[in-house]
This record gives structure tokens, C-alpha cells and sequence, in this order.
């Protein structure tokens, strides 16, 4: 491990902890980030360490969004009592291979992970009132096995990687059992927020870790969700009519899902 | 960032030929057809990693199989005159978003490239690539080549339709062969080892369309079998000239008349000195093409997983 890499704040008091990856960038339905935000919070995660921007991130400048200085960050948390180690970060904009290699260094080496779970969303095409679904990516058969019984639905693609398929690659040459969790996100909830999906992503690692976590307190921002796209249907019979179609199995051209992407925008997210 | 050598082959001074992407992929077409026709072996590669991002995953029910990376392998054959070491890129390293190889990562591919050749007692080394002239499109494009020493001037000004890059006029004697075609033949020199390029000649106007121009291969691969002193079956590239020069006469039908006029200059005139086009021309075909280009270019994008 090259600790020059490293900002290294405190030894993490883990035994044998499983390793959580977020990633901010394209962050679908925010769902990444806010599963490790609530976790840390919840857990009482403790940063432990970063890897230093250096020769991964563009450092021409400072960049900055809706008026605030934007630092790239990449951090490891410690969530001890549970034995999770999460990892919430920008994708590099240089060098995967050497970043993803130093994450699982790091997390092998230093603190002795022994499985690896990347959280991201991906856009579906379905209505928000269709249940959502969390795929799953495996990087070893039997890793796949010892999950079966969690509700997850194998997934079956070919195409340019996400950097989160990346990271899985790398773990299964190192051997380190991982899993990609790609919950879904209703299409026209991808630019906002899904509390849904976050919900239910929390609700499966709830369960695979016993963490105790009381998710209920998610409830009230579904249920408001909920009820301004209720609204937005009453109000708006195109956009009904769209939601419709897509509850009864239907699809929609390119240009009616932008407007049904953009006016549940608008009342969803008013302030962005 | 590693080579990996999955056999160690028994090989006399080999030759390097190397190829990579680039304009009209000229240079990589006339060496993967060479390795093709000499059914060359794969034995070694460079970890690509260290270069390029993974281009394509595959899962199937749940299960991560594979990840893709362009391919940077090495080749060997053993022929009666020469024994040969092929390296074919897909990809040129490149940084900060550029076409072409630049900095640090072409550096040390270059390197790499010839840390393996000169493992196995390589003292020459061939890249290939295209040479942007003012040349009609149904001439047979020339070879261009430059060289490392004077001693290879007298050499290679005895292949078979072969020019030196000095012959091209307008040029005033200096120039750059960007990428790795360019870059590898530099570091080889340094080595102290003889390295020639050859460039087989693109029409102007072509050099920024996106598909292959098999007809300027097929003048290096003529090279290349003169020098190793075989026969080459050109039926393959002489097909995929004959698609092309189709799409080509298309375009050159659309010209204005008084523009196809001057151009069509160029089939008659001596080739190194370029006439036949006004700047005015050149900047209609450019922006005409381009067009035509971009529209068959306009493709949606697609996710990522």
C-alpha cells in the first residue's frame, strides 16, 4: 500500500468489517449518498482517512455549485460497533485504476475487509408506484449464493462500465467477495431525490448487517412525495395520462419523458 | 503497470512492427493484415490498466464476467529472412481528452513496447501510419517514409513505390508524426536502434473522415512484403478499398463543377507539388464533409452499469 496516497486521521478499530462504496457523481436519485450519509449518521461513523485529490481530481481551481466551493472528497468512515467501513467519494476524474486499486488497498490492508458492496441507482423506466427493485451484480458465484433469500434481483447487461463495476472487477482479482447494488429509480426521480428506493436500499443492508436501524423515520418524506405527485397528476392530465401508461406497462417517446421528467422537477425539486 | 509474457520465443534480431489507430487507421490495417497473412503468434501482452478505461462490462444473471480493455499485444512469427515481432494497439494512450497519444502514459508505453522487443534481440523497428497529401482520390496513394539515419535513406528510397518525406512539397523539410507511430520511432532511436516509418498517403480532404482508407494500407502492406520477401493475398483489402472508394466517389460527385475541375487537377500533375485546389475549395469540401460526417455520426448514447 502506498501510504503517500493517504491522509490517514485514525487507526480503525474493525476486526473484520464489510466495505460500503458511494460515489456523489451522477448519483441517481441521490440514493448513493444519502444511504452512507444516513448510515454514518445513524452508526456514528467516524472518518478515518482519506485519499488525497492529488493526480485523481482536476485541481486547476476551486470549482464551486449554487454558490459553494465544491472540494473534492474522498472519504473513509468507520462505523465500528457494526463493522462497516464506508467509502463516500467524487469518481476521480484521472487514474481509476491507481484510485480504485489504493480504496482496496486501504480497506484490505489497513482495516481487513471481507466483502465489498458498491451502492448506486439506476434509471428505470417504470412508474413510482411499481415497487422498486434492487439488481444485483455479483463478482463470485458463491457470493451470489450465500445472498439468495434477500430479495435481489440478478441482473443481465453488456456495455460501458460504471466505475462501480470497475471497482467490483478489481475486488474479484483480489478475491474479496463483492456485490454492486443497483436499486431502481423511476426515470423522472433521477434528478431528485427517491426516498423510496433509499429506503429500501437501507432496509437490505438493515437486514444483511442487524444494524437496528429504525427506518421509519423515511416514511413522511415518501409519503409526501407521494402525495405532491398525486397533486401533479390531478392537476396536470398530461402528465396523468403519462404515469398511466407507464403503471400499465406502456412506454413513452423521448419527448414525453422529458416533459414528465421536467414537471415532476419542478414540483419536486422548487428550490433547485 | 506490467507486461506480461505468457511464452518466451526462440527469435534471431527480430523486426518490430507496430501499429496503432489513426488517421484512416492506415498503419494498423497494413499490420494486422500482415500478422493475419503471416499467422503471427500472440505471446505477450501490456497490462492495460495503467493506459485505458475499461470500454465494456458484461454481467450475465447476476454474475460479473468480464471486463474489456483495448487490447495491447505482442505478436511473433519466425519467417525465412527475417524474424518478426507485431505489436498492435487499439488504442493509443492518451491524456487529458486528445486524440492522439501524448505525455507521461505514451512515454512509458513506448517503453514498454520496446523493452519487449529488445528482450528478444530486436535492433529495427517499423511503424506505420498515414500521410495526409494533396493527392487525388484515385491515385494509388505513394509510401512516405522517414528514417533514423542516413544510412536507411539509401535503403528505403529502393522500396518498391516509396518516397521520402523530403519529396512531399510544402513541407519545407520539417514535420511531426504524431501519436505513438511518431513517438515509439523516437524512443527507439535514443535506444540506439535503426527505426523507419511508413506512411501510406491519405487525400487531404479524407483525413478527417471516420472510416479506414484500406487502399493506403494496401501500398504499405505491398512495402512491408517486399521487404520480407513474400507473397500477400490482397483480396481482403482490395474488397474493403472497393467499399470505401464507393462512399468516396459519392462525396466527390457532390462537389461544385468548378471545384471537381481544379481538383481533378491532381490526377494528372506530379503529386509532390501540390496544386489543383484553391483554399476556398479546401474549406468547402472540409465543412461539406463534415456534415456529412456528423450526420452519419449522430447516434444516441447509452448508460453505463
Amino acid at each position: 500500500m502506498d501510504k503517500a496516497l493517504f491522509e490517514i486521521y485514525q487507526s480503525p478499530q474493525l476486526r473484520n468489517p464489510s466495505l460500503l462504496v458511494a460515489w456523489q457523481t451522477r448519483d441517481v436519485g441521490k440514493l448513493s449518498s444519502k444511504v452512507i450519509h444516513f448510515l454514518n449518521e445513524k452508526l456514528g461513523g467516524q472518518k478515518i482517512a482519506e485519499i488525497k485529490p492529488s493526480g485523481f481530481f482536476l485541481l486547476g481551481g476551486a470549482s464551486f455549485k449554487d454558490n459553494l466551493l465544491q472540494v473534492p472528497e474522498s472519504k473513509f468512515s468507520a462505523c465500528q460497533n457494526q463493522e462497516l467501513l464506508t467509502f463516500n467519494s467524487e469518481e476521480p476524474k484521472y487514474e481509476w485504476h491507481k484510485f480504485l486499486s489504493a480504496v482496496l488497498d486501504f480497506a484490505q490492508h489497513y482495516c481487513h475487509i471481507k466483502e465489498l458492496y458498491t451502492i448506486s441507482g439506476t434509471v428505470s423506466l417504470t412508474a413510482h408506484t411499481t415497487p422498486r427493485r434492487i439488481l444485483a451484480v455479483y463478482n463470485q458465484p458463491e457470493f451470489q449464493k450465500a445472498l439468495r433469500g434477500y430479495g435481489l434481483e440478478d441482473m443481465t447487461w453488456e456495455g460501458p462500465p460504471a466505475i462501480s463495476s470497475y471497482l467490483l472487477w478489481l475486488a474479484k482479482r483480489r478475491d474479496i467477495p463483492g456485490l454492486s447494488l443497483w436499486p431502481e429509480i423511476p426515470f423522472y426521480l433521477a434528478a431528485g431525490e427517491d426516498p423510496a428506493a433509499i429506503k429500501l436500499t437501507l432496509s437490505f443492508l438493515d437486514r444483511r448487517f442487524s444494524l437496528g436501524l429504525d427506518l421509519g423515520e423515511l416514511d413522511p418524506d415518501i409519503g409526501n412525495q407521494n402525495e405532491k405527485i398525486a397533486q401533479l397528476r390531478e392537476r396536470d392530465t398530461e402528465i396523468n395520462e403519462y404515469i398511466n401508461r407507464l403503471e400499465s406497462g406502456l412506454s413513452l417517446n423521448e419527448e414525453e419523458q422529458l416533459r414528465l421528467a421536467r414537471g415532476m422537477y419542478e414540483i419536486l425539486e422548487p428550490d433547485s | 503497470m506490467g507486461i506480461r509474457l505468457f511464452k518466451e520465443p526462440e527469435l534471431e534480431k527480430p523486426d518490430l512492427i507496430c501499429g496503432w489507430p489513426g488517421i484512416g487507421n492506415i498503419g494498423l490495417i497494413a499490420v494486422d493484415t500482415l500478422k493475419g497473412v503471416l499467422v503471427a503468434e500472440e505471446f505477450a501482452e501490456i497490462e492495460p490498466w495503467d493506459f485505458f478505461y475499461p470500454e465494456k462490462v458484461s454481467i450475465r444473471d447476476g454474475l460479473l464476467q468480464n471486463l474489456e480493455f483495448p487490447a495491447n499485444k505482442f505478436y511473433y512469427q519466425k519467417l525465412e529472412r527475417k524474424d518478426l515481432i507485431f505489436f498492435l494497439g487499439e488504442k493509443q494512450p492518451t491524456e487529458r481528452e486528445r486524440m492522439y497519444a501524448t505525455g507521461e502514459k505514451a512515454y512509458q508505453m513506448a517503453n514498454l513496447v520496446l523493452d519487449v522487443a529488445e528482450k528478444f534481440g530486436c535492433q529495427r523497428v517499423y511503424t506505420s501510419g498515414a500521410c495526409v497529401s494533396p493527392i487525388h482520390h484515385t491515385v494509388k496513394p505513394r509510401v512516405v517514409s522517414v528514417v533514423s539515419s542516413e544510412k536507411l535513406v539509401e535503403e528505403v528510397i529502393r522500396y518498391k513505390n516509396t518516397i521520402l518525406i523530403s519529396e512531399i512539397g510544402g513541407r519545407e523539410g520539417e514535420g511531426v508524426i504524431t501519436g505513438l507511430n511518431g513517438l515509439l520511432l523516437a524512443v527507439a532511436k535514443k535506444r540506439g536502434l535503426e527505426s523507419i516509418c511508413l506512411m501510406g498517403e491519405i487525400p487531404d480532404w479524407l483525413s478527417g473522415s471516420p472510416f479506414p482508407y484500406p487502399k493506403a494500407s494496401k501500398s504499405v502492406l505491398e512495402v512491408f512484403a517486399d521487404i520480407l520477401g513474400i507473397r500477400v493475398d490482397f483480396g481482403f483489402l482490395d474488397k474493403m478499398a472497393a467499399q470505401i472508394e464507393e462512399i468516396v466517389e459519392r462525396l466527390y460527385q457532390g462537389f461544385p463543377p468548378e471545384i471537381k475541375e481544379r481538383y481533378d487537377e491532381r490526377k494528372f500533375i506530379a503529386q509532390a507539388k501540390p496544386r489543383g485546389i484553391t483554399e476556398e475549395d479546401a474549406k468547402w469540401i472540409k465543412e461539406h464533409i463534415d456534415e456529412f460526417f456528423k450526420k452519419r455520426g449522430e447516434q444516441g448514447g447509452q448508460g453505463s452499469v
